[in-house]
């Protein structure tokens, strides 16, 4: 593409989301979102082949519908409240139509199923855009409205996510589908602490982000869609198969990693509120997802060469750049002992 | 206690800077001159703990378990030497940094006085030692152990984080020093019950209880020398020592909820030695033998009187020195024969005299003879348990049998009658090897001499 008209475009989809985050007027946040869509598509379709037509027409059909049913409870809320600031939303069929609109835009259960789809139909980097940057607006505006969801609708999504997020991704070899469902499973540990304390939502926002950054540029680096193609790198850069594992041991919420932390924040947040069954049960199904990473940590670090790399090289084209890789990694897996500093996010 | 874990965390730097001849050498040395300052924190004046700082702490209970700990990672690391010696030197430095992780982390956790902090510390053992199964032990099975190592054990500890964060939010503070003073009887009701179970699963899990321990033979088989010296030695007594601190907090719940495992334990302490009397496994034998020991540490903190308490924390370091021996004992059996299987390498007295002399001394203590900690820690457990009811003497003894048993069968199979013929060339003992026997069995003998120190904090 164009180098210009990608930049173009890449900072539309930029402005978008800033449109959205920083408005006060239910309309251009509508309008946000709709620049946001409509710019993300041809950076989805870098390549240009059925799939990832496919791939894109699927996002543009269930981000519009959402769209659509944001713009609804807009105007439902104007017709209750008179004005178009946001804050909460002043009607109970509002606050569902707008929750189930974010609820799409984000990929939590029920309106998970385009995930896996679209991630695996476009190109990595694509992929990485749209699970990490995509997920800032429609959670920003959950923020916002918070005081005013439906309890029992977020706990319900956030906990069938997590389940689905799960149990989904065990069957599965592909890279960016096994990130989708990783992706499903974040998206419900955030909401279902949504309605008690917004700050952990926006903690665990920024950590999840961080380590899907860094698994994306790891897979990118080693360019690897597939399981198998990413259990070849301790031929190419011996190194970032350790990276792999810290990564996906911090994904899947083991202490002392800093993907611990944001876990052990919501369950402390939950508890704290008296509900406990479903902070252990979140905890559990959480495990669900410790297997697939270390499916895929067995099949890439644990299980190598018992020689050094003298033997055979794979044949590769130039080393990819990748950008800002250690700070990255170090962010993903060290953060644990910051935790007191938590305190700077409200 | 910075003046511990500083240096071990140095150890770390230490490794990655030294050059191709010296990491085994400066590694070892440097670990035992820091088990030696550990042996300072076993001068215990008092019934109240050393408290160091806010964060740390270390009381007649955990001194020992430190002392264990830092005396262990020599060990380790000269028992590691003979099956890396042909590994890249990278590969080398990358398992001794993950024994040092483990090494920091175990300190942390036993030192630990908040116990949210002491939780995610016990978590953070899991992944060096999973790594440590998972990447260098031997055969194809040590993914799936690696496996149940993980997910049992974590099944059994998320719930312990919720209970703990829920007693925090009820008595203020998790804080271990002010909840001895703080302390209040639990009420009774069903959700209390709940937590009981919860604090308590994570714990049982790790010793094992009978029930869940199918992830330990797995586990311990299938890991390196090291892997297993420390697995059997420290990360079982990690489940002791947390039942240790979090049964003074749940009672009286106990009376009743600690029924059903007492039995499992009970029961589950026969049913293990009786299987280690037809493994044909080595490691296996001895993996199910320290389901064995840990089933009577169980019941000893169930119990809760002084006397148990003092027989389990004897027991706990008792067995992990000796448990520790037999694996290395074992694990230079499989260096030179590379099998596992008892009947290959038979009548080991004619060919390695001297190494015979510490099977002979490991399998004693291994059947508690008198007057090794072992025997003060089994004794202890038993009377206790048969103040607490009579029966139980009868589980008891049969089991003290049975543990006389199979100590007796794994000797003889593997020291006396004629040797198989191809094993007549093996290569004779190392130094190393017998300098790592001897370093097991002089604590332990030593130890009978004043076993004051090792019996815990109801003395």
């Amino acid at each position: 593409m164009n180098p210009l008209i990608f930049t173009t475009i890449l900072m539309t989809v930029l402005l978008g989301t800033m449109i959205v985050m920083m408005s006060s007027h239910w309309l251009m946040i509508w309008i946000g979102f709709e620049m946001n869509l409509l710019a993300i598509i041809p950076i989805l379709m870098k390549k240009y082949n059925p799939r990832t037509m496919e791939a894109s027409t699927k996002y543009f059909l269930t981000q519009a519908t959402a769209s659509m049913l944001l713009m609804m409870a807009i105007i439902i809320n104007l017709m209750h409240s008179g004005q178009w600031t946001i804050m909460k939303v002043f009607n109970p069929t509002a606050s569902i139509i707008m929750t189930s609109a974010l609820a799409m835009k984000l990929g939590l259960t029920p309106f998970h199923f385009w995930v896996p789809e679209v991630t695996q139909g476009i190109s990595l980097t694509s992929g990485l855009i749209l699970l990490t940057w995509q997920k800032l607006a429609p959670m920003s505006i959950l923020y916002q409205i918070s005081p005013s969801i439906n309890l029992n609708i977020l706990l319900t999504m956030a906990v069938l996510s997590i389940l689905v997020g799960g149990w989904g991704g065990l069957n599965q070899t592909q890279l960016r589908k096994i990130m989708a469902y990783s992706s499903i499973a974040h998206m419900g540990w955030m909401t279902a602490v949504l309605a008690y304390n917004p700050t952990l939502t926006m903690l665990n926002m920024l950590i999840y982000i961080m380590m899907t950054l860094t698994m994306f540029m790891l897979f990118i680096h080693s360019s690897s869609t597939t399981t198998l193609s990413l259990s070849h790198t301790w031929n190419k850069t011996p190194l970032t198969t350790t990276l792999i594992l810290i990564t996906l041991l911090s994904m899947g919420g083991l202490p002392p990693l800093s993907g611990f932390m944001p876990k052990w924040m919501i369950i402390q947040e939950l508890t704290k509120n008296s509900s406990i069954i479903l902070p252990t049960l979140m905890a559990i199904m959480a495990l669900l997802n410790l297997y697939f990473y270390m499916r895929l940590t067995y099949s890439t670090s644990l299980t190598m060469f018992p020689s050094t790399n003298n033997m055979k090289m794979k044949w590769q084209f130039e080393t990819k750049r990748i950008t800002l890789l250690p700070p990255l990694i170090v962010m993903s897996s060290l953060l644990l002992p910051l935790t007191p500093m938590l305190s700077i996010l409200d | 206690m910075l003046k511990i874990i500083i240096p071990t965390i140095m150890l770390m730097p230490l490794t990655w800077l030294s050059k191709k001849n010296m990491i085994w050498i400066n590694t070892t040395t440097y670990s035992l001159l820091i088990s030696l300052i550990s042996l300072s924190l076993l001068n215990q004046p008092s019934n109240n703990s050393l408290n160091f700082s806010l964060m740390f702490f270390s009381d007649p209970l955990s001194a020992p378990l430190l002392v264990l700990t830092t005396w262990l990672l020599p060990l380790m690391l000269m028992a590691s030497q003979h099956h890396l010696s042909k590994e890249p030197l990278i590969r080398k430095k990358l398992y001794i940094t993950m024994l040092t992780m483990l090494q920091t982390f175990l300190i942390m956790t036993f030192t630990a006085t908040e116990l949210i902090s002491f939780y995610i510390l016990f978590e953070a053992t899991l992944v060096p030692t999973l790594i440590i199964i998972t990447r260098w032990g031997n055969q194809t099975e040590r993914l799936n152990a690696g496996l149940y190592f993980l997910f049992y054990t974590l099944m059994g500890s998320l719930p312990l984080l919720i209970a703990l964060i829920s007693i925090q939010n009820l008595t203020g503070s998790l804080n271990f020093l002010l909840i001895q003073y703080w302390n209040q009887a639990l009420p009774d009701s069903w959700s209390n019950i709940f937590l009981w179970l919860a604090c308590m699963m994570a714990f049982m899990v790790k010793m094992p209880l009978y029930g869940l321990h199918l992830w330990l033979p797995k586990a311990h088989v299938e890991a390196p020398i090291a892997g297993s010296m420390v697995l059997a030695a420290i990360l079982l007594k990690l489940g002791g020592y947390g039942m240790l601190r979090i049964t003074t907090m749940l009672n009286p719940q106990t009376s009743f909820m600690a029924y059903p495992f007492l039995m499992l334990s009970l029961w589950g302490m026969i049913m293990t030695s009786s299987i280690c009397l037809r493994q044909t496994d080595l490691k296996s034998l001895i993996a199910y033998s320290s389901v064995s020991h840990m089933a009577l540490v169980i019941v000893a903190v169930l119990i809760q009187t002084p006397w148990s308490y003092m027989g389990a924390t004897a027991l706990m370091i008792a067995h992990g020195l000796t448990s520790s021996m037999l694996f290395c004992l074992a694990n230079s059996n499989y260096e030179r024969t590379h099998s596992r299987t008892m009947i290959l390498a038979r009548g080991l007295q004619t060919l390695l005299p001297l190494m015979a002399a510490w099977w002979l001394l490991a399998s004693l203590t291994n059947l508690a003879l008198p007057p090794s900690i072992n025997l003060i820690g089994e004794l202890f457990v038993v009377m206790s348990s048969f103040s607490w009811s009579n029966i139980t003497i009868i589980l008891m003894g049969a089991n003290i049998t049975i543990t006389a048993l199979y100590s007796l069968y794994m000797l003889i199979t593997t020291q006396r009658g004629k040797y198989t013929h191809h094993i007549n060339s093996i290569k004779p003992s190392f130094t190393r090897e017998n300098a790592l026997m001897a370093l097991h069995m002089t604590p332990l003998l030593l130890l009978s001499l004043n076993p004051k120190i090792i019996l815990g904090f109801t003395y």
